[in-house]
């Protein structure tokens, strides 16, 4: 009944052409202006680009958590509820998330259960008050049929999961008593408490030393491969991307304008924003007089309009008369790999952007 | 958390030695004393007491005594509970301070209570339903609130009680109940006088602390935590009550603090107005004619009333903070 994906397993998520607009008082921004990928079970999903490109909105429009005066106005995502079997991946129920209420029940019954999210600031992404095991086991109770003492039993054993010290301990803990390591590391464990399928990590490591960074993803890599994870990780950072991913979406202004295998996207980039962003950092083997190429110009403002394709005021294979006049299709230029830039394809979409 | 608790107790005695003195000392500072206040009574009257009589009173009142000696007597005798006489009401000043005291411990409480109640309910609201039609009408609201006077709205309150709703106002009791002994008639009595003044005394307290609520509440439901509540899959009745509003509340608990001396001395006005049988218009009085044992007695009595209501709002913050509780 669902398409297969690349690894022959069905995909958890699957977004198509999705658009959520912000409704300001100085006006319509559009967060994310058609936005199509899926995500094949037990695979991690990168998506980056520069602030502002709407990696963090795709996120809270699949929980359904987009925050006012936002709102999803077209497109679809479908989440496969499923089984995880030695197999792979059996599908339930496929539902399609758009349609539901977003603080009604069935929403919130996947969200915490079947859908876990990891936030950037792990100084405040728990509640300052209440206890780690709290927190933690708050989800539990909430999401599975036990009684508050087997909750703090799963509380304790998911901490120890994650690595953190004497946890029967620690769970009596309040955030301020943890290092900020430490607390993403428990807000891993609220996230995971009730084993989600999907995972979204959104700049999980940004606020963290490099030493920090690297346990984490090691943890979160561990996890992964241990309960069967399919992971959204959205970063501005490619070096995590190459760690972590195994495919990669470059998003700018609210569209995903390339898609492709790490490997593919870090050796072989087709579109010139995604080219641009791996001139500007620095690689081994870079001398110290070779300067870096940032890229020229700035995200423009969200509520600007721009004829054609939105990058081409930056880019420097701009075509007059060409990328000015239409917004360019995705286009498929083979082995999962697309672009949408055109250098690849004369295909335009309609001028869309008002 | 018995530690601080301990740590706390002992700071307000040592604190209450220094209201003590001070206040002992602001007393006493005007010239003159309570006997001179006498004398011009009898002599307007056309009497006069000879040289060596007014001489023999400063003695035995021990007018002239040096301030320290005036304070130790008052003070060893304070202790052992013999708060000196009241020259005005020829009575024990611990009798006419107990006597009044109950009722404006009473009234802060029941007007803390309903203010504290109002503006979480209130700011709540407003801070969930920002920029609604009843958002606005709260906010104009709040400000009449804030800026009218409590005297004036003392005035208001009466008329209209006394107008529309056919209330006798003033005092606390119907005239029947006054000198009745207690009864559950009496008690529906009281309830249905002590609202006045509760309004009236908290009505700028709640205006203030539901503006404090809601902008507290619009800050921490800003915070990240709340978006981790709700990316749980907790209701969102849940996620505001237990993870957001508990958050805000602590600005609350600190202002309670500062709220209490506001709520005595606006309670003094509107006793006075209200003709209410509370410490406030006595203690006034007593000030006004040098009555100082009596004065000195209220001054230690709502001293004593502020830090326990300070301690108790300190201990309620570090039950609510656990920041503070390690500290």
């Amino acid at each position: 009944m669902e398409a297969k994906t690349a690894n022959g397993q069905p995909p958890v998520l699957s977004i198509n052409n999705l658009k959520t607009y912000f409704f300001t008082d100085l006006g319509v921004s559009r967060a994310l202006n058609g936005v199509s990928f899926d995500v094949p079970y037990g695979r991690v999903m990168g998506l980056v680009g520069e602030s502002g490109c709407g990696k963090s909105v795709t996120s809270l429009s699949v929980m359904r958590l987009v925050p006012k005066p936002g709102r999803i106005v077209e497109g679809s995502i479908i989440f496969n509820r499923g089984e995880r079997t030695k197999d792979g991946y059996k599908v339930i129920e496929s539902v399609e998330m758009t349609e539901l209420e977003a603080n009604g029940p069935k929403a919130r019954s996947i969200r915490g259960a079947e859908m876990g999210m990891i936030f950037q600031e792990p100084m405040t992404s728990l509640n300052p008050s209440y206890t780690v095991g709290n927190q933690v086991a708050e989800t539990i109770i909430l999401h599975q049929d036990v009684n508050r003492r087997e909750a703090m039993d799963r509380a304790v054993d998911i901490v120890g999961r994650v690595g953190l010290p004497n946890p029967a301990d620690l769970v009596k803990r309040y955030p301020h008593e943890l290092s900020g390591g430490m607390r993403q590391r428990a807000m891993v464990a609220l996230a995971l408490s009730c084993r989600p399928a999907l995972l979204f990590a959104d700049e999980p490591t940004t606020a963290l030393d490099v030493t920090t960074e690297a346990q984490i993803l090691d943890l979160m890599r561990e996890l992964q491969g241990e309960m069967g994870m399919t992971i959204v990780f959205i970063t501005h950072n490619l070096g995590v991307v190459a760690q972590m991913c195994d495919t990669v979406g470059v998003m700018y202004l609210g569209r995903i304008v390339e898609m492709a295998d790490v490997e593919t996207l870090f050796y072989d980039p087709k579109h010139p924003y995604t080219a641009a962003l791996l001139r500007s950092i620095p690689h081994v083997g870079s001398t110290t007089k070779e300067r870096l190429a940032p890229i020229r110009g700035v995200v423009p403002d969200p509520y600007a309009t721009i004829n054609g394709c939105p990058f081409h005021p930056r880019c420097d294979s701009f075509m007059p008369g060409v990328c000015d006049a239409a917004v360019p299709a995705e286009t498929n230029i083979g082995d999962g790999h697309m672009v949408r830039c055109l250098l690849y394809s004369d295909k335009g979409e309609v001028e869309d952007n008002g | 958390m018995l530690n601080y608790i301990i740590r706390r107790v002992g700071y307000l005695f040592v604190t209450l030695i220094f209201v003590m003195v001070i206040g002992f000392v602001i007393i006493e500072l005007p010239p003159g004393s309570y006997l001179e206040f006498e004398l011009q009574r009898i002599r307007l009257l056309g009497g006069d007491l000879s040289q060596a009589q007014i001489k023999a009173l400063e003695i035995q009142y021990g007018v002239n005594d040096p301030i320290y000696l005036k304070f130790w007597k008052w003070i060893s005798r304070f202790v052992t509970g013999d708060f000196g006489e009241s020259f005005e009401y020829n009575m024990p000043a611990r009798t006419l301070v107990f006597a009044r005291l109950p009722f404006t411990i009473i009234i802060s409480v029941l007007t803390l209570i309903f203010s504290w109640t109002v503006s979480i309910v209130v700011g709540v609201y407003s801070a969930t339903h920002r920029r609604t039609a009843l958002d606005y009408t709260i906010t104009v609201f709040q400000f009449i609130g804030l800026s009218v006077p409590a005297f004036l709205l003392a005035l208001v309150v009466m008329v209209f009680a006394q107008r529309t709703l056919g209330l006798h106002v003033g005092g606390l009791y119907s005239d029947q109940f006054v000198n009745a002994p207690w009864s559950w008639d009496k008690f529906v009595d009281l309830l249905k006088h002590i609202w006045i003044p509760i309004v009236v005394i908290g009505a700028h307290n709640t205006a203030w602390l539901s503006r404090v609520m809601r902008s507290n509440l619009l800050d921490v439901l800003g915070m990240q935590y709340v978006q981790t509540a709700r990316s749980k899959g907790l209701l969102e009745r849940r996620v505001i009550w237990k993870h957001a509003v508990r958050n805000a509340l602590h600005p609350l608990v600190m202002v309670l603090g500062m709220s209490l001396p506001a709520i005595i001395s606006g309670e003094t006005v509107v006793a006075i107005v209200l003709n209410l049988p509370t410490t406030g218009p006595l203690y006034f009085r007593a000030l006004l004619q040098q009555d100082m044992y009596l004065a000195a007695s209220f001054l230690v009595f709502l001293a004593i009333t502020l830090l326990i209501g300070n301690l108790l709002a300190d201990i309620l913050l570090a039950w609510l903070d656990p920041r503070i509780r390690f500290e």
